[in-house]
């Protein structure tokens, strides 16, 4: 693994991170100018509460992320887009220790998994 | 929100995402007050949305630092690890510790920053220097190309102990405060261990995204992150950061520091104002 590779897998992993998510959020947020924040763009229903989009479904509330998401709602669209943004410097840090660890480097292969780890245990299990 | 004021925060978004991405700071310095007093939004959404704008400003311009060989990150990682430890205990550290004691404390240092970063205003790059055996050992030694000067500019991390003690404590304050983690940030590494103003910059956008996400699940999991607030900001950071992303390797270190001033002495007279009591 040479220095170029290892940043090109880095940049990769950033890339593809911020254009999905700018692509999702974009979607939401410019479907949200044609039917609403809680409209559908003509997705399935399935999975939403009973009374469809218009019940009133908190748009802070993740948990309907991918019912909406399926039902093409500009605010699960968005919710998708900011989860894909808040995932990415994860992923971005997975994909260090990979990296390091192909480069030979075991002190960084070692010091970036105990970062991944530490940001995980803060994303899940200290609450 | 109506679709002026929709429009009116993808602008001012797009602003911070450029300073962010030439600054190293997350820009919640402008985006927090202007969704508030601006747009009327309430302080937990906008500090959500903020949390939001730090990643996509880290994210958005970290792909092209990266691509160009700014950022350095061996650096950004060796750092990473005491800022995330330090996140860690400053959050467990909470109920024990005055918040307005650490207010005063983290604004004091950082204005107190503000006048090393003066009297360093003309500097172009820190006087070369031989690598510690630490700083060796743990690689914190390299070059960036500088498409300003023209030439590989090569460096080497000094006071890494300092360095790491201090991010450490960055990552205790911002842990606690949920602040300026990004100017302090800018400061171990330009201030402690004199790596030069561009590398300082695009390690710290790169890491301060890391430092980022290990709070937003707690933010969203609250409820504190809006789309409708969000969205637009994550958009307009995102074009921002990615434009000053471009301009930050054309422009000469003392540039970027004259950038990141003003941003430390807005975010130190804020903090320090808090911590007093007097509502900004």
């Amino acid at each position: 693994m040479t220095a170029e590779r290892f940043r090109t897998i880095i940049s990769t992993v950033l890339i593809v991170g911020v254009t999905l998510s700018g692509v999702l959020v974009a979607a939401g947020f410019a479907g949200s100018f044609a039917v609403g924040w809680d409209g559908s763009l003509g997705g399935p229903l399935t999975g939403l509460p009973a009374g469809g989009p218009a019940s009133g479904l908190d748009p802070t509330d993740f948990g309907f992320l991918w019912s909406s998401l399926v039902a093409l709602r500009p605010v699960g669209l968005a919710q998708a887009g900011l989860v894909v943004l808040i995932a990415t410097p994860v992923v971005r840090v997975a994909a260090s220790v990979v990296a390091f660890a192909l480069e030979g480097d075991r002190v960084y292969a070692g010091i970036t998994l105990v970062v991944l780890a530490i940001l995980l245990a803060s994303l899940f299990v200290l609450r | 929100m109506t679709v002026g004021a929709d429009l009116g925060i993808l602008v001012v978004s797009l602003v911070a995402g450029v300073i962010g991405a030439l600054a190293g700071v997350g820009g919640g310095i402008l985006v927090v007050p202007s969704l508030t007093i601006l747009f009327g939004v309430d302080i937990h959404l906008a500090v959500g949305a903020s949390i939001v704008s730090v990643i996509a400003t880290s994210s958005g311009a970290a792909a092209a630092y990266v691509r160009d060989r700014i950022t350095d990150m061996r650096v950004g990682m060796f750092l990473e690890l005491a800022t995330t430890t330090g996140a860690v205990c400053g959050a467990l550290l909470a109920a024990v510790v005055a918040p307005a004691f650490l207010y005063v404390l983290l604004g004091a240092v950082l204005l107190f920053s503000a006048v090393q970063q003066v009297l360093r205003l003309g500097e172009e790059l820190p006087p070369a220097i031989e690598p510690s055996p630490v700083a060796a050992r743990l690689r914190l030694v390299g070059s960036y190309p500088d498409a300003r000067l023209g030439t590989e500019v090569p460096y080497a991390a000094r006071r890494v102990p300092l360095g790491f003690a201090l991010m450490a404590g960055a990552g205790v304050v911002s842990g606690l405060l949920g602040i300026g983690s990004g100017a302090l940030k800018v400061l171990a590494m330009d201030g402690a261990m004199r790596l030069p103003m561009k590398v300082s910059s695009a390690t710290s956008n790169f890491m301060i995204g890391v430092t980022a996400a290990a709070s937003a699940g707690i933010y969203l999991a609250r409820g504190d992150v809006d789309p409708r607030i969000a969205a637009p900001v994550a958009l307009g950071v995102l074009t921002g950061a990615t434009i000053g992303a471009r301009v930050l390797p054309r422009l000469a270190n003392r540039h970027v520091r004259i950038v990141f001033l003003p941003v430390l002495l807005a975010i130190g007279l804020e903090t320090l104002a808090r911590g007093l009591g007097i509502g900004l």
